[in-house]
């Protein structure tokens, strides 16, 4: 299994700022994500009432999931979709095993899911005996490369097109190219064949909808469409706060996810799932299995945390981040990254296992700017720093920082003593701090600013 | 008035999937129709057509290789159940026995819309669709495409990398 490394941040993040390359291809994403982002929220109209709209409806589901929850079921389970609820990622495991195993199928053909990313379900299939083959772009990149996903929209940002050039040339024995064009050519043919022969589709959902008990996907390259409907059996795994009431309510998030998440008005495709194929119709799989992923989203429901299950994974946060564009994404040591990622990861896999994340954060706000649900992130992040002190996760050197710290802040006397040594003793600071904050600090003014007040 | 708003909501879609990338064209009557999509197909190439509606009966008149399964086409003519003007997306769906990987397999797709299906808004189409929805009801907007390389537009990665759309 790959390991989760969230408590390396700190080692994880000065890698990666070595490394030009990724900065480069990164800095360059990100910066273009989130320019055109900003030009396709500027002509939506009324945008601020619609995000109004859109975070109601999202506290809506939150505050009532069990009742959407039941609906969905019995709704699905009408139109003919068998309905799993997992407890924990082994359980969804386990659950997606036994029906594979039950049809006896072998090759599996899969879409872009954050949720089998987070069960770890290619590895664990793997070893089952079972194939399973990205089928989006830049999945099958790093699944090629046996990578994680670096950003939850674009798996590969973090891969330049020579890297992608020397994998493809290795792998299919083609010409080294440039190419984007040329790329997507290649998967095509490649996959093309994977779809047709494929035992079983396996998909993410972006939304599940209460009142009919549909998935709706919202896909470009259309191999989602391939994975959904090619095979004779689907399983739709996704986690229990997907959850939209009704129909009705998808024009507002069409509106606002591609166009938070790329900058698009609408993706390419938006795919509405309902149930199973009914006689005398010619799309559809045969069998749909709809595996619902708790996997400590019920705890979090309950805590001060629970706003960020709003989230609805359109990446704006992560683009907008000066600590992502800085150390990209595997530097989060999980599958989620930026500042959704910090709280996610650090409350889906436990403070233990992630408590450094919580301080990659600047506080600048820019995310809470671009959430299109209203999701407070800074807050949340604030509040998870709170519980990292309290717990007892921050190191011996800031808790003793922050005690000496606190006495001189508190006393006028220390404060102007310590303000008088340190501008004597910086240059020995400086040397001591090595990588510490120290060595990083700007020195100290002649004049400081209070002194000037006087 | 009311054909004023009709005319601007045909003109916004047309201008819309344009933008998405796709080819669009607007006929006055169904007489035109063969003769737009023949040139629309390149010499050769092999047609798949359901011929379950009038529309699509009057398309075909002029072509010449047609073939009998999706899959093994060059190109998918269909007509489409509704299109959204807002968006420039055209509609399919499952109902009546439609596959919807008639426009998904082949490379090239030309979708027929009638105009009366044309909604205006997002709103105005789902509005329309709760209660019992088919089993597939997939919104379509320009070809299949992706960005995941280094964020450049590639154009036809699984679907279509050609969509024609034709409003009668």
């Amino acid at each position: 299994m790959r390991k989760q490394t969230s408590l390396n941040f700190r080692a994880n993040a000065v890698r990666a700022i070595a490394d030009s390359s990724l900065r480069g291809v990164v800095k360059k994403a990100t910066g273009t994500f989130s320019s055109k982002r900003n030009i396709a929220i500027s002509k939506i109209a009324d945008y601020e009432s619609l995000r109004k709209k859109a975070s109601a409806v999202r506290e809506d589901v939150l505050e009532n999931l069990g009742t959407y929850l039941d609906a969905f079921s019995s709704n699905a389970t009408r139109a003919g979709a068998t309905v799993h609820y997992a407890v924990d990622a082994a359980a969804a495991r386990r659950t997606i095993l036994g029906i594979l195993s039950s049809h006896n199928a072998k090759t599996v053909v899969k879409g872009k899911s954050m949720v089998s990313e987070e069960i770890q379900l290619n590895e664990y299939l793997g070893k089952e005996g079972i194939s399973v083959v990205e089928t989006a772009l830049g999945e099958f990149i790093i699944q090629m490369e046996d990578e994680a996903p670096s950003h939850i929209i674009m798996p590969a940002i973090h891969k330049s097109r020579q890297q992608v050039g020397r994998l493809f040339a290795d792998k299919f024995g083609v010409e080294y190219s440039e190419d984007t064009q040329v790329f997507t050519k290649i998967a095509r043919q490649v996959l093309r064949e994977k779809f047709l022969n494929a035992d079983a589709g396996i998909s993410g959902a972006n939304f599940a909808i209460a009142d009919t008990g549909s998935i709706v996907l919202f896909t470009n390259e259309g191999n989602g469409r391939m994975v959904t409907t090619v095979s004779p059996l689907h399983i739709a795994v996704l986690s229990i706060e997907k959850l939209l009431p009704s129909l009705k309510n998808l024009p507002s998030f069409i509106r606002l996810l591609p166009s938070s998440a790329t900058g698009q008005q609408i993706t390419s495709y938006v795919s509405i799932i309902t149930g199973t194929r009914e006689d005398g119709e010619m799309t559809g799989a045969k069998e749909l299995h709809i595996i619902l992923l708790d996997n400590g989203r019920s705890e979090i429901l309950a805590g001060e945390c629970r706003d960020i299950l709003k989230c609805i994974k359109c990446g704006a946060c992560i683009n907008v981040c000066p600590v992502y564009r800085t150390v990209g994404g595997h530097s989060y040591g999980w599958i989620y990254p930026g500042p959704m990622g910090i709280i996610l990861t650090t409350l889906l896999t436990g403070l233990a296992n992630a408590h450094p994340l919580v301080s990659a954060s600047t506080f600048c706000g820019a995310c809470d700017e671009v959430c299109p649900v209203k999701i407070p992130l800074v807050e949340l992040i604030h509040k998870l720093r709170v519980r990292k002190v309290s717990e007892g996760f921050s190191p011996v050197k800031e808790k003793l920082g922050m005690r000496v710290f606190e006495a001189t802040a508190r006393s006028p006397f220390l404060f102007s003593s310590g303000e008088g040594l340190a501008k004597i003793f910086w240059p020995v600071l400086g040397s001591l701090g090595g990588e510490d904050i120290a060595g990083r600090l700007p020195e100290p003014v002649k004049m400081p600013f209070r002194r000037r007040m006087e | 008035m009311n054909d004023v708003v009709k005319i601007d909501k045909i003109s916004l879609f047309l201008v819309n999937t344009a933008r998405a990338a796709a080819g669009a064209d607007r006929l006055k009557d169904i007489e035109k129709l063969a003769e737009t999509i023949l040139k629309l197909v390149p010499k050769g190439a092999s047609v798949f057509c359901p011929q379950s509606t009038k529309l699509e009966k009057a398309a075909i008149g002029k072509l010449s290789r047609m073939v009998p399964d999706y899959s093994s086409a060059n190109i998918t003519v269909e007509e489409v159940s509704a299109a959204i003007a807002e968006t420039g997306s055209i509609v399919c769906d499952s109902k009546g026995g439609k596959s919807l990987q008639a426009s998904l397999l082949p490379s090239h797709h030309i979708a027929i819309v009638p105009r009366e299906k044309i909604f205006a808004t997002l709103e105005d189409f789902f509005d329309k669709c709760s209660g019992s929805p088919p089993t597939n009801i997939t919104l379509i907007t320009g070809p299949s495409r992706t960005t995941d390389i280094e964020l450049e537009l590639a154009i036809g990665v699984h679907g279509p990398e050609r969509l024609d759309i034709i409003v009668v």
